[in-house]
């Protein structure tokens, strides 16, 4: 049987090779757009942590999940410059203005007075974390221990290979801000930091910065590594602060 | 007979041939460009789509529960009770701290035993084949002389995009489906903008968006736990 709208091969026979190929496109694009709808659609039906975190509220009245975010059962690796993630020669720096700098080394991270804090943490490429139970040693202690000059308002993160990030102090020594090591009961896998990492839960997570190397008291702000590069100088997952 | 014909000679000739020459190159090019794009287009591919796997290793995690490990238990009794759970043989390196206990393997592999709770996770990650190293270049992490050779490929493509639309002539260049194809190339990313409202459209969107009001009033903060003031038990927590 043949197929009417086919030409007539026999009589031109050099339209065959077109045919072919415009059929191969065809049946291309068809199976590439089925494959992106169906994938889609079961990502959006399958989608219920996102579900069930927009439905509900922070304290301060905002939506759990901010616009744009999906979230996730688990933290996403997200790249960058690794430490060496080795407890033995960690090393936090606690400096800048203030009256008595120090170090810590992990040992000593571990003798300050620990706290487990539940958060989410939302990252600027879309996932969310929802109730992460983060253990570590709030910001706002290591700011008391060390003793803030003066005119002090910003906090520059600093981390392996150069890395930093700025948040504004208040933002920093909030009740949730830490230096953490543990996620739910679990150290972090070299990927997400390991052995410590900064949290700053209410800010996008690039400014939780992983490989912790240091804490700086400023009082002029300094754009950060992404901060330089386009992203949001302040990082506001409600106000969607994505981009500059 | 022309005043200058060697010039006029060079003229015809370039005339004559210059389309020929743009071939050449491109084709070599093309030739030089394959290991770079195999390169930048499948770590391109990988990293795009980080938010939904690692494209630098395969990693591997598990947990198991043991017995809480007693605070004046040697080092070498904690290290034997941990490893007689997990098997992983004996370790390379041992280090303790406030109440973890933690294990080091030459192949990568860290175990990290919580005393209190007894809790051990089992850490190992592989790098992926190709791809690690694709996406190391791509990042341009080492920064250095790569950056130079990446300029390099960039004018490579630039050269390759350009001179592909003059390459051939006809309604199959530029009369026809080179001038359909370069528009629809040009319009695409145009229209993407456009109709997304570019770069500041979230800040737009957000600074119309209605401000939220508090649902209820803010409690005090909760007090700081410590080593001995755990929060309640939940609902078990997402792997990660």
């Amino acid at each position: 049987m043949t197929d009417e709208r086919q030409p007539d091969f026999d009589r031109y026979p050099e339209l065959k090779k077109a045919w072919d190929r415009r059929q191969f496109i065809k049946s291309a694009v068809a199976g590439t757009a089925m494959m992106a709808v169906g994938g889609t659609l079961l990502r959006i039906a399958a989608d219920d942590l996102s579900k069930k975190a927009r439905a509900e509220k922070r304290k301060d009245g905002r939506e759990r999940l901010p616009p744009g975010q999906r979230a996730l059962e688990a933290l996403r690796a997200m790249g960058g410059d690794e430490g060496d993630g080795d407890v033995r020669t960690f090393k936090l720096r606690v400096h800048g203005d203030v009256k008595t700098p120090f170090e810590l080394d992990y040992a000593a991270l571990l003798k300050l007075p620990q706290v487990t804090k539940e958060a989410d943490v939302h990252c600027v490429t879309g996932w969310s974390l929802i109730g992460g139970q983060f253990k570590g040693v709030q910001i706002a202690m290591l700011a008391e221990k060390a003793g803030l000059k003066d005119g002090v308002r910003h906090v520059i993160f600093e981390a392996a290979h150069g890395y930093t990030a700025n948040v504004p102090l208040k933002e920093a020594t909030a009740d949730t801000a830490l230096v953490t090591y543990r996620l739910n009961g679990k150290p972090f896998d070299l990927s997400h930091g390991a052995p410590v990492r900064g949290l700053v839960p209410d800010l996008y997570f690039w400014k939780s910065a992983k490989w912790i190397t240091g804490i700086r008291f400023v009082a002029k702000d300094e754009p950060g590594y992404w901060e330089v590069r386009g992203y949001n100088n302040h990082a506001d997952p409600w106000k969607e602060e994505r981009y500059a | 007979m022309p005043d200058d014909p060697a010039g006029a000679g060079l003229g015809a000739i370039i005339k004559k041939r210059w389309r020929g020459w743009l071939r050449a190159i491109h084709r070599d090019f093309g030739y030089l460009a394959v290991g770079f794009t195999l390169i930048y287009a499948l770590s391109g591919i990988a990293i795009n789509h980080i938010k939904d796997w690692d494209p630098n290793f395969h990693s591997q995690e598990r947990s198991l529960t043991i017995a809480p490990i007693p605070t004046d238990a040697t080092d070498d009794a904690a290290v034997a009770l941990v490893i007689a759970a997990t098997g992983t043989g004996k370790p390379d390196d041992v280090f303790r701290a406030g109440d973890e206990l933690r294990l080091g393997y030459s192949d990568g592999t860290n175990v990290t035993a919580i005393g209190d709770t007894g809790q051990v996770t089992v850490q190992a990650r592989q790098p992926r084949f190709f791809l690690r190293i694709a996406n190391w270049l791509h990042y341009n992490r080492g920064k250095k002389a790569w950056t130079y050779v990446a300029d390099l490929y960039a004018v490579m493509l630039l050269y390759l995009a350009i001179s592909g639309i003059f390459m051939i002539k006809g309604r199959l260049g530029l009369r026809w489906r080179g001038t359909i194809l370069v528009g629809i190339g040009i319009a695409a990313p145009l229209a993407y903008v456009v109709l997304s409202g570019g770069p500041t459209a979230n800040n737009a969107r957000v600074a119309d968006a209605p401000v939220a009001k508090p649902a209820e009033p803010a409690p005090a903060p909760p007090p700081p736990d410590d080593e001995f003031a755990r929060p309640k038990p939940r609902v078990p927590p997402p792997a990660p």
